[in-house]
């Protein structure tokens, strides 16, 4: 290539720009996609049914109530205390309800104050915790010695979150057992489907009470969508699942039973795997112990 | 052959009960970024382990498989461990910080479970690893090759070599250790004035002139505690009592080298990854250039491989002595230039690597394991050119950055007619949520090294 052929070189160059700038976020690596919400109608529509219905009812309470007063007011005082009880009672529910779901929530915030760098906030979550669970006593001396945020999730997890991962696991054993046993016996495979799902639910309000969290039907239904979410990011728990119902199944009456019923032992499996995710779902410091041991 | 017995034996590795020990030597060259890159690995493979996609192509090559990550319990190891969660902290701090320099060994040990791929392994339960990534630093690598050296062979060529490069950091060594009476005396106080002399001219020639083949490398880096009577030498030919006695301190010095670094800890050593800032000696010119390609095959060439057809049997290869049987090289800071030239800066990796002939056929990569700059076309001269920018370390502004063109093939004198920038300590860019550490080819990187194993 002669002088003239070559291309132009264009001068090499380093220069400061005049203005300040914000540290560099990585903008095309992939980062994990929030699912957009979608405000369906159904909300308000449940939402106006409520109103409508629970209004209805008060007002004809209250009118009945005062045509009680009319005719009697002893027949009136005792419309109101029948109706008191049944407000009260309804109330309390809703109370209830609340709770659940406001327990749901301090999960969300524990978990944020221990993944952050803040030891003091990651100390205080961590005896808010360790004061809801059984299995958290005995932590105080090694929580105020810990110098940073992770050791404190750390101490978490050896502790009080492994000992209720156990517990977690132990209920799940005992929620296969019955599932295979139960899947094994049903005549059809529908009734399969509704005693998985029954006994799926109640193990997660089992889970849930253990770490904690009441859950009502609302905050249940979070905790339901939850342990799904969570199923996919326990890592392994599956290859467990799998490990544990072939050694709960090896028992002489389950194989006498089930023999090698496929719905039975995916029944089993189910539930084990469930037992994971719920706990998963329900702990501030995610899946706790060594992943993969039974 | 080698790839018919390994499709036929691969199923029958991958039954293999236990877990499977992955040794991984992290070697490279002082301020090659080792350990940036060991705390970018125990960061990213911990999330993708969590299930964020922190290295793509590393999760494409695992497909629907899941894995776990989790640091591994030291044990009663006497290895230090790398402590990944202060290096991590300080690239995530605001304002963040480079990892400090290695000044000793340490391992980053890391519990992988992978599930397997065939329907008879998914009985047996997840595949497990124990990825064990050492860390040790660069200077160290270059005792390596000093193992088969002769003392006398050994400073005749330092001596020579010393005189062909720069001459002011060696002036005062040189005249000394060329102005020495023929026969003298092996008089302690000349051992210790030659030694440092000796070792302020490596200081020099490694902080001024960029030199990479510096021996022995603990005179730079010295490991902990005190230092031993025998470190005290320094080249010099001929046959006089002093240089008899630097001799015997010389193979003291090898036989530390050889139970230290040798025998404990590459001994076990199954593959081997070699980092080199090779944009560094471009813009520290030709003489630096040259020396850095001459360290790194004096270094890769001192290590111990084997691809022998004994090492495709998955049963006997764990019952064999370890070798190297898997080679890796990367141009690290890749994002110091523009996506356009990190092809051209792999490519030029790869044609610097002189491995033996019983060596593996190695990978060689470019690869950015800390991110620090983002790509942007700049309007130089009126044409444009691919850029980048980041933030120079612990200054509030952007540089933009131009450093000049890689070339694809070792440099020629005509490259060398033009300049090539040094470019800035850029700080690097912030974590991604979750912990996971913004890179470039970090993931092509664990592929290329642990493929095979995951």
């Amino acid at each position: 290539m002669s002088e003239e052929e070559r291309p132009v070189r264009v001068a090499p160059r380093i220069e400061a720009e005049n203005f300040a700038a914000p540290r560099l976020e990585p903008e095309n690596l992939p980062v994990p996609v929030t699912p957009p919400v979608i405000r369906s109608g159904l909300g308000p529509l449940l939402g106006g049914a409520a109103v409508l219905v629970g209004g209805l009812v008060a007002l004809d309470l209250v009118t009945t109530i005062a045509g009680l007063f009319d005719r009697s007011p002893w027949l009136g005082w005792i419309g109101t205390a029948v109706g008191l009880a049944g407000a009260a009672l309804i109330v309390r529910g809703l109370g209830r309800e609340l709770r659940g779901l406001a327990s749901l929530a301090t999960v969300d915030r524990l978990r944020t104050a221990l993944a952050g760098n803040d030891a003091a906030a990651a100390k205080r979550a961590a005896r808010e915790w360790a004061g809801r669970v059984e299995a958290g006593e005995g932590l105080d001396a090694a929580l105020a010695a810990a110098p940073d945020a992770t050791t404190v999730a750390a101490l978490l997890r050896a502790g009080p979150a492994a000992e209720l991962a156990a517990r977690a696991d132990a209920l799940g054993r005992t929620a296969a057992t019955q599932a295979f046993l139960a899947a094994a016996a049903s005549p059809s495979a529908a009734l399969d489907a509704g005693i998985v799902a029954w006994r799926g639910v109640r193990l997660i309000r089992e889970v849930a009470t253990l770490y904690g969290v009441r859950p009502g039907a609302a905050a249940m239904l979070t905790l339901v969508r939850r342990t799904a979410l969570s199923a996919a990011s326990v890592a392994g728990a599956d290859l467990v699942a799998h490990t544990i119902a072939q050694g709960l199944l090896s028992h002489p009456l389950a194989q006498h039973v089930g023999g090698g019923l496929p719905a039975a032992t995916l029944a089993a499996r189910r539930m084990i795997l469930l037992a994971r995710a719920a706990a998963a779902a329900c702990s501030p410091v995610g899946q706790a112990g060594p992943t993969g041991a039974p | 052959m080698s790839g018919i017995i390994d499709a036929v034996l691969s199923p029958i590795a991958d039954l293999m009960p236990g877990t499977r020990r992955v040794r991984v030597a992290v070697t490279g060259l002082a301020r090659a970024g080792k350990t940036a890159l060991l705390a970018s690995t125990a960061a990213n493979l911990l999330a993708l382990g969590a299930g964020l996609p922190a290295l793509p192509l590393l999760s494409q090559h695992l497909g629907r498989r899941r894995m776990t990550v989790a640091i591994a319990p030291a044990g009663a190891e006497d290895l230090p461990r790398f402590d990944h969660a202060a290096h991590i902290a300080a690239l995530a701090a605001d304002p963040p910080r480079w990892p400090e320099r290695t000044q000793a060994v340490s391992v980053l040990a890391l519990d992988l479970a992978v599930e397997r791929q065939t329907m008879l392994g998914e009985m047996l339960g997840a595949r497990r690893i124990r990825l064990e990534l050492l860390d040790y630093p660069g200077e160290w690598l270059l005792d390596l090759p000093l193992l088969a050296e002769d003392f006398t062979l050994w400073s005749e060529a330092t001596l020579t070599r010393l005189e062909r490069g720069p001459a002011a950091p060696v002036r005062d060594f040189l005249a000394f250790a060329r102005g020495l009476p023929a026969n003298a005396a092996a008089d302690e106080t000349l051992a210790a004035s030659g030694h440092a002399l000796y070792r302020a001219a490596l200081a020099r020639l490694r902080d001024e002139a960029r030199l990479s083949l510096l021996q022995p490398g603990r005179f730079l880096m010295p490991p902990p505690g005190p230092e031993p009577p025998w470190m005290t030498f320094f080249p010099l030919p001929g046959s006089s009592p002093l240089a008899r006695l630097l001799a015997a301190r010389f193979d003291a010095y090898r036989d530390a080298v050889r139970r230290d670094l040798v025998e404990g800890r590459f001994a076990a050593v199954d593959r081997v990854l070699v980092l080199a800032d090779v944009l560094a000696a471009l813009a520290a010119g030709p003489a630096a250039f040259a020396d850095m390609q001459a360290a790194l095959s004096a270094a890769s060439s001192a290590l111990r491989y084997d691809t022998s057809f004994l090492r495709t049997i998955p049963l006997l290869d764990r019952l064999l002595p370890p070798r190297i049987g898997r080679a890796v090289f990367a141009a690290t800071k890749a994002d110091h230039v523009a996506a356009r030239q990190r092809g051209n800066l792999a490519t030029l990796m790869a044609a610097l690597v002189r491995l033996p002939a019983d060596a593996p056929q190695p990978a060689s990569l470019a690869v950015a394991a800390v991110r620090a700059t983002e790509d942007f076309v700049w309007t130089l001269e009126g044409r444009n050119v691919s850029a980048v920018r980041g933030r120079v370390l612990g200054e509030g502004r952007m540089t933009r950055s131009y450093p000049g063109e890689v070339p694809d093939h070792p440099p020629d004198a005509a490259f060398w007619a033009h300049p090539f920038l040094e470019v800035p300590v850029f700080e690097p860019m912030r974590p991604l949520p979750g912990g996971a550490i913004p890179q470039l080819g970090l993931d092509a990187l664990l592929v290329a090294l642990l493929g095979d194993v995951l």
